[in-house]
């Protein structure tokens, strides 16, 4: 108790040392308190969008679609979709059943050609997907039936396009052949996934059909679940009804197993993992060197103490409790401070679009930091641990020289 | 001199003089006499077979002369679609087209229908002798029949084909075989031409099969079902004008 009192003591008697000190251990455990919100924010919306926008909780397309994508098998598409949607819609714990219509197409303007991502969809079943009406920025969507399309922005600025304009695009149809057909533009939008802004634009799946000479047939149906953690289980209940319905041609697969996809998620992680720990221990590398220097700078007063009659464990211990105590006081302040930006930024987002233009990655163009509580109080514990135990190696150090050695000390 | 070494002489006098007696650019003059009509009408189909099987598009083709043509496709997939070639220019109709598409670029290079056939093989007929340098390179036998090898190669920068090698039957002026090749040699497409029946004094080949050595296990077959060399066209068939009526 009298250690714990001279330890405060001695952090109020020299104001200056502390607050560079505590300064250090403030910034780190800001900065990590932030860094960790951005890289789970990042990773969450990374994850959304992949399910939102490519390939749901659960995919179902033709069994040998994959195999041909880059083809553009349009032949080898889902038949009756209305009645897979319907039947899936049915089941408990879904939140969203769509269908989509993937297709590329040359666009022909001014005697240039350019490439385009055509999506089919139902636009009133995607409120709960893509959500495409917060995502338009100008016009309307299409109308159902209609020969009519919204351009993602970047395609419209790149055709230079407005809405109200008409657009001719040809495709390889599902027999393989040509198809052209006219659409006026009735709107644009702006994806939040920035490498949809680029090339991608969106009709009514039954529009699309009579474009790509395609019955009820859609290239792949989407299920979005509500406990994501399910998706195995309804995997298996999904094959079963399909099944029993007499579609035997399609593959049911979990958004965790198309492709590399989800690997690429993984990934990810693994590289902000490794990039969250450099920094991490870059930030422990500031708070241990500045304890560390600010206790070798006092070798002389610890001369001065032992002199006094204080002993080496006590030693020890007193400067152990003022690492503690401005570990504690720092880290808790760094973690508040941090949190304190973070909060704003996840409801108002950080603007990254600038920096992802051009970048074909699931990406919002605006990111979204998500506090996380575990690594929040995870990071307050150990800031002040490793600032404590910081103490120990000078102040050991300094506690065993003899007194008058130790007031020789510069 | 033996009485043999002179016959072996003799009958390689007799091969030189037959190889030399028609020059190469004759041959492709009157390969293009033979092709081009007046005014021709043709009813054909073409089977495009690959990895996902067959499928089957038909036609109506016009042709006047070299610099014209009109192909519409009669199938009911893509019933009433339009490709018109004035000279080297193509121009694309689709029902449910506003605009007429002006094909220009790289885009010629796209396959017709997902044939094995581009764009590009419809345009620069009638002209070989301006677009390549043609050698004659001997006399071979297919099929039993005497035909002149060819080797064509490009004046020009920016024509499809670099290079062409071509096998001409003697008696029908029929290109009866055509490999094309990139500047670097290698195959690019192989074109075979058969069932050839004589109609208004012309040999005409009724079959074309064309495989893109690009595209694996991919080929064309194009067969014509009905032929009219002295067709009698409606006016203004190949106009811009006419193609969206």
């Amino acid at each position: 108790m009298k250690l714990a009192k001279i330890a405060f003591r001695n952090i109020r008697r020299n104001r200056r040392r502390s607050l560079l000190s505590g300064t250090a251990i403030v910034v780190a455990t800001m900065a990590i308190t932030f860094l960790f919100s951005y890289i789970t924010g990042f990773l969450g919306d990374y994850e959304s969008n992949v399910v939102r926008y490519l390939t749901g909780h659960v995919r179902i397309r033709h069994v040998e679609y994959d195999e041909h994508e880059q083809l553009n098998p349009l032949h080898l598409s889902v038949a009756n979709y209305e009645e897979v949607v319907r039947k899936l819609e049915a089941e408990d714990g879904v939140v969203a059943v769509v269908p989509r219509t993937r297709f590329f197409t040359a666009i022909y303007r001014n005697d240039q050609t350019f490439g385009g991502i055509g999506l089919g969809v139902d636009f009133e079943r995607e409120k709960e997907m893509m959500n495409i009406q917060d995502s338009l920025v100008q016009g309307r969507l299409p109308r159902t039936g209609e020969r009519e399309m919204i351009l993602s922005a970047g395609l419209a600025r790149d055709l230079d396009l407005e809405v109200g304009e008409k657009l001719t695009l040809l495709t390889k149809n599902k027999y393989m052949g040509m198809s052209g057909m006219t659409f006026l533009v009735t709107g644009i939008v702006r994806f939040q996934v920035a490498g949809f802004n680029d090339s991608f634009f969106l009709m009514p799946i039954d529009t699309a059909a009579r474009f790509l000479k395609m019955d009820d047939e859609a290239t792949e149906v989407l299920v979005m679940l509500r406990d994501p953690k399910q998706v195995d289980a309804f995997v298996e209940k999904t094959r079963v009804i399909l099944s029993n319905s007499g579609w035997n041609d399609l593959s049911v697969q979990a958004w965790t197993k198309v492709g590399i996809i989800y690997g690429m998620i993984r990934y990810a992680q693994n590289i902000y993992d490794i990039f969250a720990l450099i920094f991490f221990l870059l930030a422990s590398t500031v708070i241990v060197n500045t304890t560390m220097m600010v206790i070798y700078e006092r070798t002389r007063e610890i001369g001065t103490v032992a002199a006094m009659g204080m002993t080496p464990r006590e030693i020890v211990r007193l400067f152990f409790l003022e690492a503690f105590y401005i570990g504690a006081i720092a880290a808790f302040i760094g973690v508040l401070i941090g949190v304190a930006i973070t909060l704003p930024l996840a409801r108002t987002g950080i603007n990254v679009g600038g920096i992802m233009e051009g970048v074909d990655m699931e990406l919002s163009s605006v990111l979204y930091p998500q506090l996380n509580i575990r690594s929040t109080v995870f990071v307050f514990f150990y800031a002040t641990a490793i600032a404590s135990l910081a103490s120990f190696i000078p102040s050991r150090r300094a506690a065993k020289i003899e007194p008058v050695e130790a007031l020789r000390a510069v | 001199m033996t009485r043999l070494s002179f016959l072996i002489l003799a009958m390689g006098l007799t091969a030189a003089l037959s190889v030399s007696a028609i020059t190469a650019e004759e041959i492709i003059a009157n390969v293009e006499r033979n092709e081009i009509n007046e005014e021709e009408r043709i009813d054909g189909s073409m089977i495009i077979s690959d990895r996902f099987g067959s499928r089957v598009k038909t036609f109506i083709s016009y042709a006047s002369g070299a610099d014209k043509m009109l192909l519409e496709f009669t199938n009911p997939e893509e019933k009433g679609q339009k490709i018109l070639r004035l000279e080297d220019e193509i121009y694309l109709y689709f029902p449910e087209a506003e605009e007429v598409i002006h094909l220009q670029g790289s885009a010629l290079k796209e396959s017709v229908m997902g044939s094995d056939f581009s764009y590009e093989d419809m345009t620069g007929e009638g002209d070989l002798l301006d677009q390549y340098k043609v050698t004659l390179l001997g006399e071979e036998t297919i099929d039993g029949r005497r035909h002149y090898h060819l080797e064509l190669e490009a004046k020009k920068r920016g024509l499809a084909y670099p290079k062409q090698e071509a096998w001409v039957d003697a008696e029908y002026w029929v290109m009866t075989r055509a490999n094309s090749y990139s500047l670097s040699g290698r195959l690019l497409k192989e074109m075979e031409l058969g069932d050839i029946r004589k109609v208004a004094g012309k040999y005409v080949p009724h079959y074309i099969i064309m495989r893109d050595a690009m595209k694996k296990n991919s080929s064309t077959e194009m067969r014509i079902e009905k032929i009219d060399l002295q067709a009698d066209l409606p006016p203004n068939v190949f106009s811009l004008e006419e193609l969206t009526w």
